[in-house]
């Protein structure tokens, strides 16, 4: 799992890292922050997508090696949240890099964003 | 010529390439256990029982996922160095006595425990070499760090490797690991203390992981990899460590020499060769969670100003002591 804020303002970010708490720790099943795409199964992204971040995150989705899966975690990721229509973003992450799982919130709770990660396994044993 | 099929049996399945995986494997998920467990975490859990099973479905992932090979990188040595790495590691761990004698019957010479720290150090190049051609600036600084920490760890390794050597008047493994009715970790602690710490070194671990130091250099030397080279990569820190307990074990602890209890003197030599092993991974992931990450000059200092006088200092105290401690033994 690879973490990539593309212009959020934190409180995902947060959530996110609270996953890998002892609270919440996601270890138990596996998963991992790792620290290069190269190394990563699953890419996260928070926030809006801004123009200047898009080309940036196109680059590392790039370069994660297949089979790789796309989670959107958070209203702005989702939707644009109360970013859309303005000129500077994207409406939504997908017209950007494919995406698997929409988490929605703001900030989502990490429980939804474990949901998240499991709703991924559903849909890869589909 | 006749194919001997105990030779084929010891060096594939037991005690020797199949052991081996499992063996490291084995120690992947117990190092992650006592990590999370340090850190007031689960750890894995549910991937078999006790999440035993995750170190498994890890590389078989790996295994299964695309291999990217960069544009700008060397070619030959980028896909030659994991490997070669790996090959060297389970080289090196084969001449390390497990069940009472090699993984070869008789392959054990005068020597031998040279010949070990020399294999584990062409390993060290091969990572080094990995991450210089990858042409990544993080790869590249996080190669530089291996040998920048390697000229500080190396000579006390060695020097403190003698210790034992000396006190059983030996350099091959089964030997000194035979000599030791008591364990040496008790007749000379200072140089078992020592040991401790430069392994940590050795093996990048926590204070000294500088090499691979995630918050500042992304992956450090392996960030490039994915897919297969990244599994070999992984395996061959997986053989390192396990040779790095192996080393401790049979030098100071007494290898898989034990008391038998019942049933065959081989199987016990393998239980006491795990169990005493498990114990300095404790130790050293211990050490590894308790502590930060130096600087790697830091690092470079104290190991050329406090570690290697002290390496010195406890192989002199070890020559003086000799008679005493040969006094105790008898």
């Amino acid at each position: 799992m690879l973490h990539f804020n593309t212009g959020a303002c934190n409180g995902c970010d947060i959530e996110v890292v609270a996953l890998l708490t002892p609270r919440y720790d996601v270890e138990r099943f596996g998963v991992l922050l790792q620290p290069s795409p190269r190394h990563a199964d699953v890419l996260m992204v928070t926030g809006p997508v801004t123009k200047q971040c898009a080309p940036r995150l196109r680059v590392i989705y790039q370069q994660m090696p297949s089979p790789k899966f796309v989670v959107a975690i958070g209203a702005c990721a989702c939707s644009g949240g109360v970013f859309r229509d303005c000129y500077g973003v994207y409406k939504r992450l997908d017209e950007v890099i494919p995406v698997d799982v929409y988490v929605p919130g703001c900030p989502p709770k990490p429980e939804a964003i474990l949901q998240g990660v499991i709703k991924l396994l559903e849909k890869l044993k589909a | 010529m006749p194919i001997d099929l105990t030779l084929i049996a010891r060096a594939l399945i037991f005690p020797g390439f199949i052991f081996l995986l499992a063996l490291a494997l084995f120690f992947d998920w117990f190092e992650r256990k006592v990590a999370a467990r340090m850190q007031n975490r689960m750890g894995p859990t549910y991937t078999g029982p006790l999440g035993i099973l995750q170190p498994v479905a890890d590389y078989i992932k790996l295994l299964t996922k695309e291999d990217v090979i960069p544009r700008q990188v060397n070619k030959l040595l980028f896909t030659l160095t994991p490997v070669l790495a790996f090959s060297l590691f389970v080289f090196a761990m084969f001449y390390i006595p497990i069940d009472g004698s090699n993984v070869i019957l008789n392959s054990s010479f005068e020597g031998d425990l040279i010949l070990v720290i020399v294999l584990i150090t062409i390993a060290n190049f091969a990572l080094f070499l990995s991450g210089w051609s990858s042409t990544n600036p993080y790869s590249g600084i996080g190669a530089t760090r291996i040998l920048t920490q390697f000229l500080g760890y190396d000579i006390p390794v060695i020097i403190l490797a003698l210790c034992p050597a000396f006190l059983a008047k030996s350099l091959s493994f089964v030997a000194i690991a035979a000599k030791q009715a008591i364990p040496f970790a008790l007749l000379i602690p200072w140089s078992f203390a020592l040991f401790i710490i430069t392994l940590q070194a050795e093996l990048e671990k926590d204070p000294f992981d500088i090499p691979h130091a995630e918050t500042e250099i992304v992956g450090g030397y392996e960030t490039e990899f994915s897919g297969r080279k990244l599994a070999f990569i992984k395996l061959s820190e997986d053989f390192q460590f396990l040779i790095g307990a192996a080393l401790v074990t049979e030098l100071f602890l007494g290898g898989p020499f034990g008391p038998v209890l019942f049933g065959p003197k081989e199987m016990w030599g393998a239980i006491w060769f795990v169990a005493k092993t498990l114990g300095v991974i404790f130790i050293l992931e211990y050490i590894g969670n308790v502590s930060a990450r130096l600087r790697i000059d830091q690092v470079v200092h104290s190991n050329w100003k406090i570690l290697i006088p002290l390496a010195i200092l406890s192989l002199a105290l070890t020559i003086t002591c000799e008679p005493l401690l040969r006094s105790i033994v008898s």
